[in-house]
């Protein structure tokens, strides 16, 4: 334990890398904050959930119907004319008329045009969504892509599975509940995408750091005829790893924690943690955003988060046993960085008729970078259900070999 | 001589080359081989032939006599995309029997039939003809433009539209084949940036960590040494860029777009720029950018392997730096480095000024190591 | 010939070395202290690769610091740990640092055939140094030293690492080496320089102790040295009342040498005192602070 809390402190006192978990966490506060003027906009969902329910009924849109006609009886009332719509006099506004109306005037006229917007999404759920052929909309994708022969039976048997499941969510009517309008503020793709990735490979950078930094420490600072000769000796290593996996929760702990915090202190997302992750109002771009299981908000928050982290000790485990081979923290860094993107890229260098394409993609870079759309069938050529799971188990295989090929190596390697 | 030789061979080390391919070769699928591959992509093809025929035919600029002939050429093509849509009754059937009909027709609230049509001559047979004709229409759409400026324009930004408009230069030449060399040389100048951090970085850490300092401050040399070394890091810095430059530059030449070099900035669309450089003489003007941030991310990497007391540090020092600027500078200081949507000078004042600090700081490294104990 | 003159050295607030004066002409001088009592920062000030932080040291009277390569050509150095470039062969090793001392190539490729001729390591010249044992790269490093012919040779703890025969080589080559060059050499193994230096420098406390001739020195100690045989019970009570220098077992007996001043007894004998004896004297309290 006291060998295992040394390691630690080798990683964990260096000032460079303290320095740039400050860096990162300022410039991560300094892109929320910097995206965060429509955060007021934000708590009109909230507002509407306190008022007609989380989930979205025909009696409740009924009753916000209701509700817009008597603002817009006060509209009238401040106006003096009588519209169907507050866009309608929008459109109708002059430059030089917009003086008339008091801030409180135009607060009023904000928050109508919010739940008008609102109320006309939830009004077009049916219809949009009647429109979607899940199905027919795989056969496009597959021509768009050019896949063809044995890869473009798998996406499709896959993709027929997720039809079902689409079904099923309609019936469940998963989607019918508030959420932040997708299509206005991208919400989803900004935690999930800008904030997390920014998080994970900031968190990575440092872990990777961190672990070579551990594991090369003796060899860099020539103190490995000691260590290594020592009662603990070449067991030094597994200790090593203890402490790199250990360092990597805590740095991305702190990373997670400082930069999750800041955001939902302010995005208020109290009242939306148990809508569904496939509400309509989650839908950004062609295809609305559908899990494959029914999961909220909240659920899908801890469940990706849980996913990033098993994900970062994986990344850790993996440059502990590169660095092992390599000797030299500066080299593991850039062949980690090298080998990342190369997985990434894996699938592109694939034919397109074959399973490899698909097999290809289960790597781990891949899955960082599709983060935002984890458990989710409308993934694209990602889209299997068994994606996640079976990409975190192959590559705990994979990576628990590595580690224990390369300490095997190190044991029996000469030291000099 | 021998002794910059000697440090050169320990910066260029074959470990150091192969890793430099392995990561150049990577960088390449990631940032690069999209826009060699798939140039012009999909119906930016008509839109680079279209282009390459406005050349032999007018030169590199248009004028007003030339811009007749460009409408008659159109008049000509519309007649034939009558003939075809004539030549086919289902067009006739859905009211789509001439092009000016077909071009009016309230495609947002189609028909099925129509839209099948549509999708027809566009995709699934691809008549050239009708993409040529909605190039054309586009091109003839600037000329309309050419005297108007953009409004709530900077007073010097709106002299220099207004300088351009009385000089003739309009933007009206298809943009394609310029986009695209932007787009490559942004992603040439990272993968350049990485390697010479990758390559130049370790240069004046490694020998200190080995503790062959004291030996060689102690030969006549001495700490002169310590300048030999930045030149061998500078030279290596010029021999990794000249490299990589000569391979990209081979890969861009697949792309086929030297009939676009004598044509100038300013007449490709959208292109408006403080300065009228040709293609050519712009691509000059981003090797030279890119030798400059090359040698000053050398110099800084020199600077910090000086500095830092291990390898971790020397790279967790430099990611704030080299993401910083691949926010901040990249594009301003290579493909925009002469837009009119930045400001004149920024980018020469931001070479200037990143040149100054670098030797500045190189200098003061320099005596700080001219007087250091060595210990 | 080189001059110390009122040399001290400051790390912030500790001091490694205070007023220091000496003088060196040509000859081999030993410099012989405990670890820690600054001979490092001395030997590395005569290197130029720290500056006094007060007094100078002047070559032939120039400033060394100001003479810069012009007093460095004629340095050689043995740092007491030193690097080298693992995949470099020691003839590649020193071809580079012969550029680095200015020495041309073709003169570099005779005089480092020439030395590695010298220090024993002719079948291995081409063979990569990280398979060295570190016998064979002290050896480079002593080559390496002598590449320039220097006139100012300065070996720190030159003898690690090397075995008996290894050592007893190194002695002769150094002989020869000073007879027409100042050579220093710091040790604190007092046999390797016992015989050959022509004069020893022993520091303590950060100060100068002794510049002298071995017999000088040991003068110092004339009729102070002892030896007898003693129960082994006695001994703890002989260590009170005198400086103990060595003891041997035998036959259940002790022999011990010993320094004593003022009257002698009968039973022991006087011995003539040796430079270890002066340097296990000189240091006894740092040498039981170790301990």
């Amino acid at each position: 334990m006291r060998i295992f809390l040394h390691e630690c402190k080798k990683a964990l006192t260096s000032p460079i890398l303290i320095a740039l978990l400050i860096v990162f966490s300022a410039f991560n506060i300094f892109i929320i904050v910097s995206s965060s003027d429509h955060k007021e906009e934000l708590k009109m969902v909230n507002e509407i959930i306190d008022r007609y329910g989380r989930e979205i009924t025909d009696d409740s849109l009924k009753q916000f119907q209701k509700d817009i006609q008597n603002d817009l009886l006060e509209l009238k009332g401040i106006t003096g004319q009588q519209f169907d719509s507050v866009y309608v006099f929008l459109d109708g506004l002059r430059f030089e008329e917009q003086e008339q109306y008091s801030d409180k005037d135009w607060e009023f006229i904000n928050s109508l045009q919010l739940k008008e917007m609102y109320f006309s999404m939830a009004n077009s759920i049916d219809e949009s969504y009647a429109e979607i052929d899940v199905v027919a909309g795989g056969q496009g994708d597959l021509k768009r892509y050019g896949i063809g022969g044995k890869a473009a039976e798998t996406y499709s048997e896959e993709n027929e599975e997720f039809a079902e499941r689409f079904k099923e969510m309609v019936n469940n009517e998963e989607h019918k509940e508030w959420f932040f309008a997708g299509k206005s503020y991208f919400m989803h793709s900004f935690l999930f995408k800008t904030v997390f990735l920014h998080i994970i490979i900031e968190s990575l950078l440092l872990i990777v750091l961190m672990t070579a930094l551990i594991t090369t420490y003796e060899f860099e600072n020539r103190t490995q005829l000691l260590t290594y000769s020592t009662r603990r000796g070449r067991k030094l290593m597994k200790d090593k790893l203890a402490a790199s996996l250990a360092v990597s929760t805590v740095i991305s702990l702190l990373l997670f924690t400082i930069t999750l915090g800041t955001y939902f202190f302010l995005f208020d997302y109290s009242h939306v943690w148990e809508t569904s992750i496939s509400s309509a109002f989650n839908w950004e771009y062609n295809f609305p955003n559908v899990t494959w299981w029914d999961l909220s908000v909240g659920e899908f928050l801890i469940g990706v988060l849980v996913l990033v982290f098993i994900i970062q000790l994986l990344f850790s485990g993996l440059t502990f046993a590169l660095s092992v081979i390599v000797k030299s923290s500066y080299i593991t860094f850039f062949l980690f960085a090298t080998l990342f993107v190369l997985g990434w890229l894996l699938p592109t260098f694939m034919p397109k008729s074959s399973n490899l394409l698909f097999v290809s993609s289960y790597t781990l870079s891949t899955l960082t970078m599709a983060i935002s759309q984890s458990f989710m069938g409308s993934n694209g050529l990602i889209l299997f259900k068994n994606f996640e799971w079976m990409t975190i188990s192959c590559w705990m295989v994979i990576t628990i070999v590595f580690c224990a090929i390369t300490y095997k190596y190190f044991r029996k390697m000469d030291i000099q | 001589m021998r002794v910059l030789w000697n440090e050169l061979k320990k910066i260029l080390t074959w470990k150091m080359l192969v890793l430099l391919i392995f990561i150049n070769s990577v960088l390449y699928f990631l940032l690069i081989e999209f826009d060699i591959e798939y140039f012009p992509n999909g119906s930016d093809m008509y839109s680079y032939n279209l282009g390459i025929e406005m050349i032999k035919k007018y030169g590199i600029t248009m004028d007003r006599d030339e811009f007749i002939d460009f409408e008659k050429t159109y008049a000509d093509d519309v007649k034939k995309a009558d003939d075809y849509l004539q030549s086919r009754e289902e067009f006739g059937e859905e009211g789509l029997e001439t092009y000016e009909k077909f071009r009016d027709y309230d495609w947002v609230n189609r028909s099925g039939k129509a839209s099948e049509l549509r999708d027809e001559v566009f995709f699934n047979q691809s008549v050239d003809l009708f993409w040529e004709l909605q190039e054309r229409e586009r091109l003839i759409e600037f000329y309309k433009w050419k005297d108007s400026i953009p409004e709530r324009l900077s007073k010097k930004k709106q002299q220099r539209f207004e300088e351009l408009i009385a000089q003739k230069k309009f933007g009206l030449y298809p943009e394609v084949a310029w986009m695209n060399f932007k787009r490559f040389i942004a992603n040439v100048g990272i993968a350049i940036l990485f390697s010479v951090v990758l390559v130049i970085s370790p240069v004046i850490l490694k020998d200190r960590s080995r503790q062959i300092v004291p030996m060689q401050y102690t030969t006549k040399k001495g700490r002169k040494l310590f300048r030999t070394k930045i030149l061998a890091g500078v030279i290596a810095t010029f021999i990794v860029i000249t490299a990589l430059l000569t391979v990209y530059f081979s890969l861009y030449s697949l792309n086929n777009t030297s009939m676009f070099f004598d044509v100038r900035v300013n007449t490709f669309i959208g292109n408006e720029s403080w300065f009228d450089p040709t293609f050519f003489q712009f691509i000059m003007l981003f090797i030279s950018g890119i030798y400059i941030i090359g040698l000053v991310f050398g110099l800084l990497s020199m600077a910090f392997s000086s500095l830092v007391p291990n390898m971790v540090s020397l790279i967790g020092i430099q990611i704030p730096f080299v993401i910083g600027f691949l926010i901040i500078g990249l594009y301003p200081l290579l493909p925009d480095m002469i837009s009119i949507w930045n400001p004149k000078w920024l980018s020469l004042i931001s070479y200037c000024t990143i040149i100054i600090i670098v030797i500045l700081f190189t200098a003061v490294l320099w005596k700080r190591e001219k007087k250091m104990d060595i210990l | 010939m080189i001059v110390v003159k009122d040399v001290s050295k400051q790390y912030g607030d500790f001091t490694a070395l205070q007023n220091v004066n000496l003088e060196f002409g040509n000859g081999l001088y030993g410099l012989l202290a405990p670890n820690g009592a600054g001979k490092t920062t001395l030997i590395k000030m005569l290197a130029t690769l720290i500056a006094p932080t007060e007094g100078e040291i002047f070559y032939n009277g120039k400033n060394i610091n100001d003479m810069d390569d012009r007093y460095r050509e004629r340095l050689g150095y043995l740092p007491q740990q030193f690097g080298y470039y693992k995949n470099y062969s020691p003839k590649q090793y020193l071809l580079y640092l012969a550029a680095l001392k200015g020495i041309g190539k073709k003169d570099a490729l005779d005089k480092i055939e020439e030395l590695l001729e010298k220090v024993a390591l002719s079948d291995v010249v081409n063979k990569k140094m990280k398979k060295f044992s570190g016998g064979m790269i002290q050896r480079v490093g002593i080559a390496q030293a002598l590449l320039n012919d220097p006139e100012i040779l300065i070996l720190d703890e030159p003898t690690a690492g090397l075995d008996p025969k290894e050592r007893a080589r190194f002695r002769h080559l150094l002989t020869d080496l000073a007879r027409e060059r100042l050579v220093i050499i710091s040790t604190h193994i007092v046999s390797d320089i016992e015989s050959i230096a022509n004069e020893i420098i022993m520091i303590r406390n950060k100060q100068l102790l002794y510049k002298d001739s071995v017999a000088d020195i040991c003068a110092t100690l004339n009729g102070c040295v002892f030896e007898t045989t003693i129960d082994y019970d006695q001994l703890e009570d002989f260590r009170k009342n005198n400086i103990l220098l060595s003891e041997k077992q035998e036959y259940g007996n002790m022999t011990v040498r010993f320094i004593h001043k003022g009257d002698s007894e009968i039973e022991w004998t006087s011995v003539p005192p040796h430079l270890e004896d002066v340097f296990l004297y000189e240091y006894r309290d740092e040498l039981e602070g170790d301990n």
